[in-house]
């Protein structure tokens, strides 16, 4: 429990030193949502916004960190003390969690103080549907870091599976404001479900679906990143 | 009392055979070098004592137990550093040794084992901005932080100038005063003459001789542990081809 606490806290501590995570996961949301501020529907891009922070830490930051450990083979020597590989896994998921709040609550509270967007209805259900959608990033995130040879190749992966999601799922930007034939692919992608469930649980009106389906995603994406990972 | 005992290991990757046959044991307190040129099996048997690969066949006993099967009971008794492992690159000196300090039951001051190893100056520097021998002596200090009883260095001084080379060698020796039980893996001759009680000469995945370094050097009529070393290992080329 110690080591978890102290591997929690130091990751925690090198995510906040990389100048991209802090601007993209802290900065970034709060930055579009003032530009968005005219909106009358801003309390649409709210829940959107949280989904994205998950999906920049979880889809593209965590594997490249992981592969990135692996290849230095800082995983390696960590396997050659009393600490189980688990803590460090779970010590990264923690880091991101703690990472993603802090952007959370800073562009929910630039939201509803500044520009009086209605607090979240359902705020139990907020919570449970911005866990679920954490889940849904870091399972997506470990079978990207299974499967690259190299760091380079997780960075890359990250990138380009993390942008079509977040542009086409409704995280950057409403899917209501794009045209047919994207909203259509967006309609498909695993962010998408936890952007509704984000979405009904702001508003109100929640539906049990997308929890039905991010379930499904997070058991069969935990499974693959199990089979896969490699410790080196 | 016996600390490390390896019976006939083999482990071959693929087709490759990395060790072949190899037997030592090493007694509690004292330092064992593991020499040999590079591809001779030395950093596999070593990483078969500390559980990260498993033997194809073969027994290893570490403190009475199976690495392969005890691999995190043991770690919390034996220290490692290891060839070419790195840290991430913004975590900063201290911070390291604490968060290695945390993973132990019972830890070293991890205050006093910077100082030991001069790194206190260095404290608040990212492991990145950290000079060669700076690296290295982190990582020297990160395999002692959990007060091990078992030390396994692969490659303790390569990376280091001469002078922080000698002060390294007066911390093992004050390591090996204490008791600790030390496994050097090294292709510096010097080095292992210096510090080792006893050194096996791998070659090709089989250890060629096995003995004290003054005991090697009397058996081969040479004057150096060096000498010894190329003469055991086929290496010599000073005009005796006959």
């Amino acid at each position: 429990m110690r080591a978890f606490a102290h591997l929690s806290a130091t990751e925690l501590r090198l995510l906040s030193r990389d100048p991209s995570s802090l601007f993209f996961m802290v900065a970034f949301p709060a930055m579009l949502l003032i530009l968005n501020g005219g909106s009358e529907t801003l309390e649409i891009f709210v829940p959107g916004y949280l989904a994205m922070i998950l999906a920049i830490g979880g889809i593209a930051t965590l594997p490249a960190v992981m592969a990135t450990y692996r290849e230095r083979k800082v995983l390696r020597r960590i396997a050659t003390t009393p600490v189980s590989p688990l803590v460090v896994l779970t010590a990264q998921i923690a880091a991101q969690l703690a990472m993603a709040l802090a952007g959370a609550v800073i562009v929910a509270g630039v939201a509803v103080f500044w520009f009086g967007v209605a607090l979240p209805r359902n705020p139990a259900l907020l919570v449970l549907a911005f866990l679920a959608c954490a889940l849904l990033c870091y399972a997506i995130g470990f079978v990207i870091a299974a499967v690259a040879p190299r760091a380079r190749a997780a960075e890359l992966m990250g990138m380009l599976i993390m942008f079509p999601m977040i542009f086409l799922g409704g995280a950057a930007i409403p899917r209501e404001g794009l045209s047919g034939e994207l909203s259509e692919i967006g309609q498909h992608l695993p962010l998408t479900y936890a952007v509704t469930a984000l979405r009904e649980s702001w508003l109100g009106n929640p539906t049990i679906t997308p929890y039905i389906v991010l379930t499904g995603i997070i058991v069969l994406g935990t499974a693959a990143a199990v089979a896969l990972f490699r410790w080196e | 009392m016996t600390v490390i005992e390896v019976e006939d290991l083999h482990k071959s990757y693929g087709h490759t055979r990395a060790v072949g046959g190899v037997s030592f044991e090493v007694a509690r307190g004292e330092t064992f070098g593991v020499l040999g040129h590079n591809g001779a099996g030395k950093t596999t048997t070593v990483e078969c004592l500390i559980g990260l690969r498993k033997p194809d066949s073969g027994r290893i006993r570490v403190f009475g137990e199976d690495p392969g099967r005890r691999r995190r009971a043991l770690a919390r008794r034996t220290g490692v550093q290891l060839q070419e492992s790195e840290l991430p690159d913004r975590i900063r000196v201290v911070e390291a040794m604490r968060l290695f300090a945390s993973f132990y039951d019972r830890p070293d001051d991890w205050r006093a084992v910077l100082e030991r190893w001069d790194l206190g100056p260095i404290g608040g520097k990212a492991y990145a901005d950290l000079s060669g021998g700076q690296k290295q002596r982190l990582k020297l200090a990160l395999a002692l932080v959990g007060a091990p009883e078992l030390v396994v260095l692969d490659e303790l001084t390569t990376g280091l100038d001469p002078v922080a080379r000698r002060e390294t060698w007066t911390l093992i020796g004050d390591l090996k005063a204490s008791g600790t039980t030390v496994v050097l893996v090294s292709h510096f001759m010097d080095e292992a003459e210096e510090l080792c009680d006893r050194v096996a000469v791998f070659r090709r995945g089989r250890i060629v001789a096995l003995g004290s370094p003054r005991g090697l050097v009397a058996e081969t009529g040479t004057g150096s542990l060096e000498e010894a070393y190329l003469e055991l290992t086929g290496e010599r080329r000073d005009g005796v081809e006959a």
